[in-house]
């Protein structure tokens, strides 16, 4: 009986090695590639400094192009004109075929039209 | 200059991610409601609500001092994409679930199942060009990612080409990266606008190419994973992804392998398509350009036509649309075979056939537009505008001007070069027409030099 027992424990063992072997080897491991591109960091700029009330100032609203965007600049504008008389509404349609990257060739233009700007709408 | 960026509130991460693309990632910005912008934009009493709840916004935003991020934002530093990784399953199925699973959720993948990129298989891709892994094909816009052949060979596995098609997939990736193709605005705009990719010459036959019946359908391995393989590439490069940086409001036709095909030359009564682009014959070229929703034409199995009627709906398709930017389209026009075949035996030319829809297009100066649907004002004022910022080049700005007057017959296209003609398709078939609303923005043709030789000796 008692060899019996260690016969069962025995075979009981081998078996269970056997299995744990068996599902240990089925496992797989897979080694991938990273399909992303690596992204040169641009320089990073803050942006620039602002202070003080709109009075006096030349603020050019610059109208992208889309559908409606006058619209929300204008009634800017109408409440700019209300509650700051002083300040001055200039507006800038952006170039249709120059998109915001293309800003060395508009801003300048910009810039020399006033002191703040306002940009909208974009989408 | 002090400035605020209006948006709206579905652009507001896509405006974020694309200031800090461009190395200003404090922009102030402020996003309007679009649940109610975008249906109350059509005038300014309308928008009078939205600007009573944003004027004070915009005032602090344009008046209050910058905190000292703003002022001064931690310089962003390069992220490396380079480490492998390794997932562990069950058995391979279970393990290449996982990668699919760790892909998706990373948004390196474009929803369907993709095969692992294993560096075996990226290495035998690789083996089908006499490049380095490590060169540089280009950058890859939006977020600028760098396109190096691994990488490009990455995505190639991951779609399922063959490594044979490795030459095609990277010229192609020669022509998006090109500066004169306007990759931004394809992978970036609101509109559905989908690539076009075009193969010509004898490797399209050789590696199995379908420019017969269902040429932009399922079924052949060479259209669909070359397709895949860009689609791929250009999202996971260019690290794209929908509601974020991809914003085609319908997505994207052909999503999944773009537009995909071969030109049929043997069937074609004229030279090679990449013949009237300045190759030399015997050469295999991709084209990579873009679109619209193509429109069809002809009477396919089911109607009777003719290969006059089709060109005449072709111009009547074009003079009547009402496209955003008119004047500056560029067009392909894939005539099936026989089509094709008819009118060469009316005598056209591929140039001829050009010019002929170049002159039949144009527009009478009495049916311009009174206003035009992209910015403001009359089409007239459009078409000036155009040739002010140089939309309309400058050798071809008198030909619209002298039309711009009552009597005159206005282009809409800038020359007949605009108008590209591929002879692909069935028999029968119908005829395809492609738009994209921007000449030469976002349509290049480029050798397959890198190829191992093969068969066809290109």
């Amino acid at each position: 009986m008692k060899g019996n027992t260690h016969w069962l424990l025995s075979a009981t063992l081998v078996v269970g090695g056997l299995f744990f072997a068996a599902t240990c080897s089925a496992q797989v491991t897979l080694e991938v590639m990273n399909p992303r591109g690596e992204i040169p960091p641009p320089k990073t700029l803050g942006i620039s400094p602002r202070g003080g009330s709109l009075d006096g100032k030349k603020i050019v609203l610059i109208d992208n192009g889309k559908f409606g965007a006058s619209n929300f600049l204008d009634a800017l504008a109408d409440m700019v004109k209300q509650k700051y008389p002083t300040a001055t509404i200039v507006m800038y349609p952006k170039p249709a075929a120059q998109t915001i990257t293309d800003l060395p060739k508009w801003y300048p233009t910009v810039k020399q039209q006033g002191d703040l700007f306002v940009f909208g709408v974009g989408d | 200059m002090p400035g605020v960026y209006f948006t709206t509130t579905e652009f507001l991460d896509d405006a974020k991610s694309a200031a800090k693309d461009r190395g200003m990632p404090e922009i102030r910005m402020l996003a309007l409601p679009a649940n109610t912008y975008y249906v109350g934009r059509a005038s300014k009493q309308q928008l009078q609500p939205i600007a009573d709840v944003f004027f004070d916004k915009m005032i602090d935003a344009l008046t209050r001092p910058l905190t000292a991020e703003e002022a001064k934002p931690s310089q962003a530093q390069q992220l490396h994409e380079d480490a492998n990784i390794k997932v562990t399953g069950r058995d391979f199925l279970d393990a290449s679930e996982k990668v699919n699973d760790l892909f998706l959720s990373n948004h390196w993948a474009d929803g369907l199942p993709v095969v692992p990129p294993t560096p075996e298989l990226v290495k035998a891709m690789e083996a089908e060009t006499k490049r380095s892994p490590k060169d540089v094909i280009g950058q890859v816009a939006p977020k600028n990612g760098t396109a190096t052949v691994e990488k490009i060979a990455i995505n190639a596995v991951m779609a399922g080409a063959k490594p044979e098609y490795f030459p095609v997939i990277l010229a192609a990736m020669e022509g998006f990266t090109n500066k004169h193709y306007d990759l931004t605005h394809v992978q970036a705009s609101t509109g559905s606008f989908t690539p076009v990719v075009l193969v010509d010459g004898p490797i399209a036959q050789e590696l199995g190419f379908n420019s017969g019946i269902g040429m932009l359908g399922h079924g052949w391995r060479a259209n669909s994973t070359v397709g895949r393989a860009l689609r791929l590439a250009l999202l996971n490069i260019g690290q794209t992804w929908p509601q974020v940086n991809d914003m085609a409001l319908t997505g994207r036709l052909e999503a999944y392998t773009f537009y995909t095909f071969a030109e049929d030359t043997a069937k074609s009564p004229w030279e090679p398509y990449n013949v009237s682009q300045g190759f030399q014959a015997g050469d295999s070229t991709v084209t990579v350009s873009s679109s619209g929703n193509p429109v069809i034409f002809g009477g396919g199995a089911v109607a009777p036509w003719t290969a006059q009627g089709v060109i005449d709906q072709v111009v009547t398709q074009i003079r009547n649309r009402g496209v955003v930017w008119p004047h500056a389209q560029k067009h392909i026009l894939v005539l099936h075979p026989d089509c094709a075949v008819e009118l060469a035996n009316h005598s056209y030319t591929r140039r001829s056939l050009q010019e002929y829809l170049y002159e039949q297009t144009r527009v009478p100066y009495e049916k311009l537009a009174s206003h035009v649907s992209f910015g403001q004002g009359t089409e007239e004022d459009f078409i000036r505008a155009s040739i002010a910022d140089g939309r309309i080049r400058p050798d071809r700005a008198q030909i619209f001007l002298d039309n711009l007057k009552p009597g005159g017959r206005v282009p809409v296209v800038q020359s007949p070069d605009d108008f590209h003609i591929v002879v692909a398709g069935g028999s029968p078939g119908y005829d395809l027409l492609f738009t994209y609303p921007g000449t030469n923005w976002a349509h290049q043709t480029v050798k397959i030099a890198s190829a191992t030789p093969m068969k066809s000796g290109k």
